[in-house]
């Protein structure tokens, strides 16, 4: 199987709010796959569609070939799916450490991937005993995507990890993410098209809640019309970073 | 970071700072003798507000339910704790009714599964409910006094104390070929409770595999246990009876916190589980469950109000010397710094400090609490993490429930037995939760702290000026009143 993961024409509702109608995305193994689109467009609700924090109504969610859409949220984290959520929701009240340690599923995962983990975000490091609400933004975001590693997880999905970062930190950030895309699935959701197109291999676009084109990043990249026609502001957005 | 220790923990430093500026002044105007009494009995009123508090704030912060049974589980340890301490024949007679009802309770997942596919018109889904649900509570009162009206059997009761209380009679002495119909009725009430609650027809909901899983499990011990307490409810309260004072006490306070942490884990699982997408609903579910289950205390042991009395180690005659002479000598009184207190609510402050030290280990030092901390601020990314809030919600309703019921039982020999007495302990922890900050745990242990000081030199004042004793009341409004317009949070609350 080289599609560690299928989404296949998703409905997922909030409230009464018909949010996504029919999202279909795969993300083949050991590759970034983004998904593009504008604010609102259904990108954030379709990565905790995948997770069952928002779970769909219809169509189907196949992870590693196994169907998961339906079953408990925590259970599907437990297949080995890492979420890096937007506006970094780390634990504000817990220490570095223990934002970390929450995330272990066994005992000694910390241990194991500490060194890594420091490799990727060295500042961590020298904040380890630290509350995290002491964290500055970036800092904030390299632990929220350093939480996500201490687990073994096959597949990241990672909300907007440039948001609100200094053009510095998205170098870094980016950086990271190459780093540890080598050994780990990532399915990314990224408003700056810079740091989207020169990570990901595949892409999506979505509007409202619809999926309405995929293909390789290195063809979007040539075709400013559809760029234009669907990320005309997230184009501008990038242009700027 | 020694500094940074000081600028984490500076409202704690400022308001225990303030209380010990009040307490010298306090020393030095009041006397020592009635300085040293008066806060002791603020400590003890303070150790109790904790115990109720503490699972309040927890279950709010970690939840958001405010739960309005909180103070009828202090009511409820009460009771079960003085009944199994002077003559728990009755509790044991009960025991098999209650794991008999909850057995059929928790199916509801599996009835969930099996109706919700039901072809049943929207209008006539609620009717079916209402009728299912009144069918069981119909069973309910059946099984525990309409055996007598089917006459199957009544003989008189042989053990002290049994109030008149047709269940206590019956039960002690039916056969158990007879007695069997109580449970198997309770059980039937459960499953349709359990049905009601399920709503058949309704195609909305979502079934998960591991609910169904979960309750076939829990449903199927629940059954052993009330073959096991059926088969024991004679013999077992003798053995129990045959024990020393002590340790039935002892005894007494532990099977209060775990029926008061149990019956509140099936209430979580039944009442409040399905109702997380509907907070207020949750609230209207507490209140009417307060309500529900003060009319069956009533039923059960009448309106009246009963003393416990004190276990004998804190009972003998005469005043100890000083606390290590209490240990040789058992006295109803100790001498603390030439002052003359009952030992056993020294007892009662050494419990309070106890489980502030045992909470501030669990929840600073464990995982668990890791997790609950983290879940007050943020529960959806706890389970995105790979964890079952789920049972974390559970672990800790049946947690704050216990603690509840522990100071319950704790006040139950100074403090008369009665359904209404955890009202007034359920309004002071509500006040307790507000000053300290909703879903902290260290803004609970000083607000009880304050609240129970205040109380105690509030009365101290009204007495010494012959002011009204409603000043001790209010005392604790006008804190919570300050507190509020200094840090509108709460003391130790969240900024946002």
């Amino acid at each position: 199987m080289d599609n560690i993961l299928e989404i296949n024409g998703i409905h997922t509702y909030i409230g009464q709010f018909h949010i996504l109608e029919g999202v279909s995305v795969i993300v083949r193994r050991n590759a970034i796959t983004v998904m593009l689109g504008r604010n609102g467009a259904g990108k954030t609700t379709t990565l905790k569609s995948i997770l069952g924090l928002t779970p769909p109504r219809e169509g189907t969610v196949i992870y590693n070939g196994k169907e998961i859409q339906g079953r408990r949220a925590y259970d599907i984290a437990n297949l080995g799916i890492g979420y890096v959520p937007e506006h970094r929701a780390i634990f504000r009240n817990l220490s570095v450490m223990e934002n970390l340690k929450i995330a272990e599923r066994k005992k000694g995962d910390l241990e194991g991937k500490s060194e890594f983990i420091f490799g990727l975000f060295p500042d961590l490091k020298r904040l380890y005993r630290l509350p995290g609400n002491h964290l500055s933004g970036g800092q904030q975001q390299m632990l929220a995507v350093a939480r996500a590693l201490v687990a073994d997880n096959k597949l990241l999905l990672i909300d907007e990890p440039s948001e609100g970062l200094a053009p510095i930190l998205i170098e870094q950030m980016m950086e990271a993410i190459r780093i540890l895309s080598a050994s780990t699935t990532v399915l990314l959701v990224e408003q700056n098209f810079v740091m989207a197109s020169k990570l990901a291999e595949y892409y999506y676009i979505l509007d409202d809640g619809r999926t309405v084109h995929e293909g390789k990043m290195a063809d979007l990249v040539e075709d400013k019309e559809l760029i234009h026609q669907f990320l005309g502001t997230a184009l501008q957005k990038g242009g700027r970073a | 970071m020694r500094q940074g220790f000081f600028r984490r923990n500076a409202t704690m430093l400022v308001v225990l700072g303030l209380i010990a500026v009040l307490g010298v002044i306090g020393w030095t105007t009041m006397g020592q003798q009635p300085f040293v009494r008066t806060t002791l009995s603020g400590l003890t009123i303070g150790a109790l507000y904790f115990m109720v508090a503490s699972g309040l704030t927890l279950i709010f912060g970690l939840m958001d339910v405010l739960n309005f049974a909180h103070g009828t589980m202090f009511m409820l340890g009460a009771y079960l704790g003085w009944q199994f301490y002077t003559n728990p024949t009755f509790l044991f007679g009960l025991f098999p009714l209650i794991f008999a009802l909850l057995a059929g309770l928790v199916t509801s997942p599996i009835l969930r599964s099996t109706f919700m596919s039901l072809k049943v018109s929207e209008k006539s889904q609620k009717s079916i409910q209402t009728v299912v649900a009144l069918a069981g509570i119909a069973l309910i009162v059946l099984a525990v006094r309409g055996l007598d009206i089917l006459g199957l059997a009544k003989t008189a009761m042989v053990a002290t104390m049994n109030m008149g209380n047709p269940l206590a009679e019956a039960s002690a002495q039916e056969p158990l070929a007879i007695f069997w119909f109580r449970p198997v009725l309770m059980f039937i009430a459960g499953l349709l409770l359990a049905t009601a609650s399920a709503r058949p027809g309704d195609r909305t909901q979502v079934v998960y595999a591991s609910d169904k899983r979960q309750a076939w499990i829990i449903s199927s011990s629940l059954l052993v246990l009330t073959v096991i307490a059926t088969l024991l409810r004679e013999s077992a309260p003798n053995a129990v009876l045959m024990w020393n004072g002590n340790l039935r006490f002892f005894a007494a306070l532990a099977v209060g916190a775990l029926c008061g942490a149990g019956l509140s884990a099936a209430v979580e699982v039944s009442l409040i589980r399905p109702l997380y997408v509907r907070p207020l609903y949750q609230v209207i579910v507490t209140l009417g469950l307060a309500y529900v289950l003060r009319e069956i205390i009533q039923v059960l042991w009448d309106p009246l109000a009963y003393q416990m009395t004190r276990p004998p180690m804190f009972s003998q005659p005469g005043k100890a010397e000083n606390i290590l002479a209490w240990f040789s000598g058992q006295n109803l009184t100790v001498d603390v710094l030439g002052v003359t207190f009952p030992s056993y609510r020294l007892f009662i402050i050494v419990l309070g400090i106890l489980m502030v030290i045992g909470l501030g280990v669990l929840m600073n030092y464990t995982r668990l609490g890791m997790i609950i901390r983290a879940g007050v601020q943020d529960r959806t990314m706890v389970e995105a993490l790979g964890i079952n809030v789920r049972k974390v919600f559970t672990i800790v309703f049946m947690l704050g429930a216990g603690l509840a019921a522990l100071g319950g039982i704790g006040a139950a020999p100074f403090i008369p037995v009665q359904p209404n007495m955890g009202d007034a302990f359920q309004l002071q922890a509500f006040i307790v939760v507000v000053i300290g900050g909703m879903g902290s745990y260290s803004g609970a242990a000083i607000g009880a702290l304050l609240l129970g000081l205040a109380r105690a030199f509030g009365d101290y004042l009204a007495l010494k000026f012959s002011l009204s004793p409603a000043i001790a009341e209010a005392s604790t409004v006008i804190i919570m009143a300050i507190v509020l317009l200094v840090r509108p949070a709460g003391l130790f609350g969240k900024k946002e």
